[in-house]
């Protein structure tokens, strides 16, 4: 297992830049998840890494050996791609065993068939061996192509959406399986994957990427509750954060923010205020999750007074979603709230929660207790 | 109740009726095709067993002779021709593949400047009129001693195998997902090895109907060995014309030259059928 480390990459296509001067260093044995909208070069960074694909500028190392001129081969990498490249003329079994049958890394056959037995184990497909890849569903596909990662020990395992197909309940499984193989084996793992659960659950560390740069780079609390900008706000959390704008006010000496067209002045903690009159902000984006909404269909006094737009029950909890003059709210509700639409419904922020922007540049200002609420919520309270 | 039931058993049995008399017809249609289609076959057959005397004076009826078969087997080179032939077209083909299918393959996977201006190119060859081209090949070949070589008339046979293998096996090519190919390159796989064990296999349906469809063209060829081969080499669509004497057409010997000549094709379509199947490499990459 190896520590990769890209230096100042730039990668075009043509006219189209994918990777934008872009640098990082994934350590040795660490599970590093890459996280971005479609587009963002999160493909083509695993592919730079691999060798299939040449930067135009910068360095790749791994293990502090610069690779930029190894053939993909010879670099000892196991990569899952997204549309899986199965040999289509070659069953489950001998996929699978394709690796270890190349020249450059042959076993004997009797360690062979043991390793694919034990990965198609641990895949559920051990009892599709016979099988051509024309014969399975995507999601059996998936699963033979991260086997034929899997079955290696190489100097870092690349998967490009190895889960994107599997059903719920599987994913979920594997997501399992992945992490207990993580902690297992000591492997490096460079993940991409669009699902903020996945990224979340797996990761030790995750960049994200957008248009070819890193947006933010840090653990998966840090990105869920310190943000960088809105962007990153946006991608994590379930239903998607709240972020509207308000105005900064000052009343009795105490400041506070006034927001959705209210009156009433809602005060900020100490932290947040001395922050706020530094930097002179007037205006402010504020981000606010759904799960620090609290609501009550009595009226209540200071309490921001709406209407039910939708109320949309998922299972485990419901997301309501409040009409506040125009403003769309959404709000994490307990699973048994029943609401007709259009009642009128009475919420408050906990603004010790809510995050900060600039109304100007979109990034992030301040949140209340910035410094230790990711590791302090990480030790005691589930993310979801 | 019973109304309905005995409705829908009268439905039924009209439903099977229709469906057998669709069947029928079906089959008394691709009957009827089939004689269609075989009956100059059967027709050359019938006439490589008469004499020339029976020849315009009989249809089925006449007393069947090996004489012609003797005659052009036995008392002709004929034998010679055939192998000569099969030295040209086959030998065509073999050099088609050999350079075709980089070409294709680099037509498929590189980007280099006017690729596409080049390909059509190779295409536009096909479109040529073989007889627009031959005068200054022979003027050529002449000079540079290839007149009436083997050589000669494999190099110009690639006019007309050359592009159909190329495109048709760059169409393949195209069709597997260069993810394929790096996969296996981080499987430890050199370029070669991919090539031979999981790009050759994936387009094999393709290349061997290509390659038998460009061996029966180069097979059938009259106009290139027609001017370009000599008393040397002589293949056997020009040794037929042998038996178009200056007063009288033998058409039963005409007709035994036919039937050999034709025989390599008819083996090579059966083997076609077998090898067109496609769809092997459906599947394997996310659709």
């Amino acid at each position: 297992m190896a520590r990769i480390t890209l230096e100042n990459i730039t990668k075009k296509y043509k006219d189209k830049t994918a990777l934008d001067n872009l640098s990082l260093d994934v350590l040795d044995n660490e599970f590093f998840v890459l996280f971005g909208p479609a587009g963002a070069g999160k493909t083509t960074l695993l592919k730079t890494i691999a060798g299939i694909e040449f930067p135009q500028e910068g360095l790749v190392r791994i293990d502090g050996a610069i690779v930029n001129l190894i053939e993909p081969m010879y670099r000892n990498v196991s990569m899952v791609f997204e549309n899986y490249a199965l040999y289509p003329h070659k069953n489950v079994y001998d996929n699978i065993a394709s690796p270890m049958r190349s020249k450059l890394y042959r076993k004997d056959e009797a360690y062979i068939k043991e390793q694919v037995l034990r990965v198609t184990k641990m895949m559920r497909i051990d009892e599709l061996l016979d099988r051509k890849p024309s014969q399975l569903s995507n999601g059996q596909r998936q699963r033979v192509a991260l086997g034929r990662c899997l079955v290696r020990t190489p100097n870092v395992f690349l998967m490009d959406e190895p889960l994107a197909h599997l059903d719920a309940k599987l994913r979920h499984f594997m997501r399992g399986e992945l992490k207990e193989m993580q902690s297992a084996f000591n492997s490096t793992t460079i993940y991409v994957t669009h699902d903020y659960m996945e990224a979340m659950s797996l990761a030790d560390r995750i960049a994200i990427l957008n248009s070819g740069h890193i947006e933010q780079l840090g653990t998966s609390l840090e990105m869920y509750y310190t943000p960088r900008n809105e962007f990153v706000a946006r991608l994590f959390g379930e239903p998607e954060i709240n972020i509207f704008s308000g105005e900064v006010e000052e009343a009795s000496g105490q400041l506070g923010i006034t927001a959705l067209g209210q009156e009433t002045i809602m005060p900020v903690e100490p932290d947040v205020a001395a922050v706020l009159r530094s930097g002179n902000h007037k205006r402010v984006h504020i981000g606010i999750r759904g799960a620090d909404i609290t609501f009550s269909f009595a009226e209540k006094l200071g309490w921001i007074r709406g209407s039910v737009y939708t109320n949309e029950p998922i299972g485990n909890k419901v997301i309501m979603v409040v009409d506040v003059k125009g403003t769309h709210i959404y709000l994490v509700a307990p699973n048994d709230t029943k609401a007709e639409i259009d009642k009128p419904v009475y919420i408050s922020m906990n603004m010790k929660d809510a995050i900060l922007f600039s109304a100007e540049s979109a990034e992030y200002i301040i949140r209340h207790d910035a410094r230790n609420v990711s590791r302090r919520r990480g030790a005691n309270k589930a993310v979801g | 109740m019973d109304n309905e039931q005995k409705t829908n058993v009268s439905s039924q049995s009209k439903n099977t009726a229709l469906d057998l008399l669709g069947t029928f017809g079906r089959n008394l249609g691709l009957t009827l095709y089939a004689l269609f289609a075989l009956f100059p076959l059967v027709w050359m057959i019938i006439c490589s067993l008469k004499l020339d005397s029976e020849m315009y004076n009989t249809v089925f009826v006449f007393s069947p002779t090996l004489d012609n078969y003797k005659a052009v087997l036995l008392g002709t080179d004929y034998f010679k021709a055939f192998f000569q032939n099969l030295i040209v077209a086959g030998g065509a083909v073999i050099l088609t593949i050999v350079a075709g299918v980089p070409a294709a393959y680099a037509l498929a996977r590189y980007d280099f400047k006017k690729k596409e201006d080049l390909a059509f190119q190779i295409l536009s060859f096909k479109f040529a009129p073989e007889i627009l081209v031959i005068l200054p090949i022979f003027t050529i070949f002449q000079r540079i001693g290839l007149y009436d070589t083997y050589f000669g008339l494999i190099w110009v046979y690639q006019l007309i195998t050359m592009p159909l293998v190329i495109w048709v096996v760059r169409g393949y090519f195209e069709e597997i997902s260069v993810e394929i190919e790096q996969a296996a390159q981080l499987d430890g796989y050199r370029w070669f090895d991919i090539f031979f064990d999981i790009l050759v296999p994936l387009i094999k349906p393709g290349l061997v109907a290509s390659a038998l469809l460009a061996f029966i063209f180069a097979w059938n060829s009259f106009t290139f060995p027609l001017v370009l081969s000599g008393f040397k080499i002589q293949t056997m669509t020009i040794t037929s014309l042998r038996y178009i004497a200056s007063d009288t057409v033998h058409y039963g010997q005409v007709a035994v030259a036919s039937l050999v000549a034709v025989s390599p094709e008819i083996i090579a379509c059966l083997f076609i059928q077998k090898h067109l199947v496609r769809g092997l490499s459906f599947g394997a990459v996310k659709g």
